[in-house]
């Protein structure tokens, strides 16, 4: 399992110099704009007061878009889960999926690797791999915030990282579930990704339509914490949200384990759902 | 006798929704023993091999190599086997070194890399050129360096020679004969009869997802039918020689030459024209590609 992954984490580079280096990027640019916007909160409230409330609900609470907790929240926390959610969903469906559409996996399970290892190895990778992509984002902010006047205790602004981090990793494994369960990674990112943007959405327009409240309550986006969790993590939520992810592991695990590894044209455009006759069929001959 | 079986598969069948792969695949390599696996593409080749190693999960039979179930101990199965697979995939952005080093890190870093150093030398194969920047044939030698760096006790190879030069495939048959002098059961699919001629041990032959024939290459073509080209001095009655039983005329020339086919003994072919005037009489026997094609022309015929 280590071996497969450190190697794993290794294929990840590019991913990790990407999404960490320019979410740092963007933290530092969005922390040393704070100090231009500081000198003019009052006419950019009057400015945000005439915006409709739809559009409020999906970037949060302007009201104290002058506080660092309000500026960040509204700046860069606020739409994070979709941004965050296409690398979680991209990696997600093709942490096994792609080894095996490209080929490479029947070689690698050909080897004395077990399949729980393999999966165990690639799905802690993509654990680190964004913990570290969202841990470079934090130090994006952190850093710049001793020269600036946006000033948050660096562990408070850990607060909405570990929020984030539990949505990251709930639509990972979401997606990498679909990836064992439908023909084909890109069915897999494409369904992972519409969860993503429903939830999103659902979660946004059931702030102002109450009808939408009982949906919500399935939709993870729902449990996400942005400007919100500066006050407080709530920690019933980020254990419900990493509890539903572990379920998620635990059955696409669990599929992996039942099922083919498909080659070119092998298994076709079927569910790979695993055959339940196996047992029946092979029982005492094999 | 189990434990003299590298591998033994008995009623094997595998489906993929309406397509019947296997159909019952029954195969024994002992150990020591050169298995070709003859069939032409879609017959169930890959489809035998990937079972053998839990790629892919038979629907029903019986299934043992070195005597353990591939589904129950797969890691186990796995670290005695070196496997081609017929389309070698490899991560193109590694160098063949940092594909074999990794391969090797899968193997608990196991591997005698002086042996792989001296099995790249025989193949010609630079180690230090990345994989995306490789012809296919290098891929391939990759790939049979890799499934033979840690000598396996059984070797899985899915047309090893494809894309090769034939200098080089020659090697490869060279390495498959030294694997099996050091005890490695050798079980390699492949559609090219020559090769399978210079190093198999035994040939099993399948169609539509059977093994319809397992035989040493020289007994099937003792078995099988030869040709029989007989010169006469002057015009006789061929048609009476095509009467015979297992004896077909394919040409005739005005009497006086003909071509035949005959099937089991020569015996009472060579009783019949004992009576006629014969001045010339060769026999060839088939290659194992013309048995092996007749295999193939009779499930033509069937269809």
């Amino acid at each position: 399992m280590i071996t497969v992954f450190r190697y794993t984490l290794r294929r990840y580079r590019g991913q990790i110099i990407g999404w960490g280096v320019g979410l740092g990027l963007m933290g530092i640019l969005l922390v040393s704009m704070f100090d231009s916007i500081g000198t003019q909160t009052e006419a950019l409230n009057e400015y945000l007061s005439v915006f409709p409330e739809e559009f409020i609900a999906f970037f949060g609470d302007f009201t104290d878009f002058g506080t660092p907790e309000g500026f960040l929240g509204v700046e860069f926390f606020s739409y994070m889960p979709i941004i965050v959610g296409i690398f979680a969903v991209t990696i997600g469906s093709g942490l096994l999926v792609s080894d095996e559409e490209n080929g490479t996996l029947d070689l690698i399970l050909a080897y004395p690797v077990s399949r729980t290892a393999l999966y165990s190895g690639r799905v802690l990778a993509f654990i680190v791999t964004s913990v570290v992509i969202l841990g470079l984002a934090w130090v994006g902010l952190a850093l710049p915030m001793s020269w600036s006047s946006l000033k948050i205790d660096p562990d408070v602004l850990a607060l909405p990282f570990v929020s984030l981090l539990a949505q990251v990793l709930i639509f990972g494994a979401i997606s990498l579930l679909c990836s064992m369960l439908l023909p084909s990674r890109g069915m897999a990112s494409m369904v992972a990704g519409v969860c993503l943007v429903a939830s999103f959405f659902i979660t946004g327009l059931a702030k102002i339509n109450d009808k939408l409240e009982g949906v919500a309550k399935i939709s993870p986006l729902n449990y996400y914490q942005a400007r919100e969790a500066f006050d407080g993590l709530n920690g019933t939520w980020v254990a419900g949200i990493l509890g539903v992810t572990f379920v998620c592991i635990i059955l696409a695990w669990w599929f992996f384990r039942q099922r083919d590894i498909r080659v070119g044209g092998e298994g076709g455009w079927r569910l790979s759902l695993p055959s339940f006759r196996r047992g029946a069929k092979i029982e005492g001959s094999v | 006798m189990s434990d003299e079986l590298a591998l033994s598969a008995q009623g094997l069948t595998k489906s993929y929704g309406r397509v019947q792969a296997l159909r019952g695949v029954d195969l024994n390599i002992r150990r020591g023993e050169v298995l070709g696996y003859l069939g032409p593409n879609g017959a169930g080749k890959t489809t035998t091999i990937r079972c053998l190693l839990d790629l892919i999960r038979p629907d029903g039979g019986t299934l043992r190599v070195f005597g353990m179930n591939p589904q129950e101990k797969s890691v186990e199965v796995r670290a005695r086997c070196g496997y081609l697979p017929g389309e070698l995939q490899i991560d193109p952005n590694r160098t063949a070194r940092g594909a074999l080093r990794y391969f090797n890190a899968l193997r608990g870093n196991s591997v005698d890399w002086d042996y792989v150093n001296e099995l790249s030398e025989r193949l010609q194969l630079d180690l230090k050129i990345t994989i995306k920047n490789m012809s296919h044939g290098n891929k391939q030698k990759i790939g049979i360096v890799q499934a033979l760096m840690h000598k396996p006790d059984l070797l899985l190879l899915d047309e090893p020679t494809l894309g090769l030069d034939p200098l080089i495939q020659r090697e490869v048959l060279r390495l498959i004969c030294d694997a099996k002098a050091a005890g490695t059961s050798v079980f390699f699919s492949s559609h090219i009869m020559s090769e399978v001629e210079a190093v198999a041990d035994r040939v099993a032959i399948i169609r539509n997802g059977v093994v319809v024939e397992e035989a040493e290459p020289t007994s099937l073509i003792n078995r099988a039918f030869r040709r029989a080209s007989v010169r006469f001095k002057q015009a006789v009655d061929v048609e009476q020689l095509g009467k015979i039983p297992g004896v077909t005329v394919l040409s005739r020339d005005d009497g006086s030459s003909v071509l035949l086919q005959v099937e089991g003994e020569m015996e009472i072919l060579l009783k019949a024209l004992a009576a006629l005037p014969v001045i010339d009489l060769e026999t060839e026997r088939p290659s194992l590609e013309e048995i092996f094609l007749a295999y193939y022309e009779d499930e033509g015929q069937e269809a």
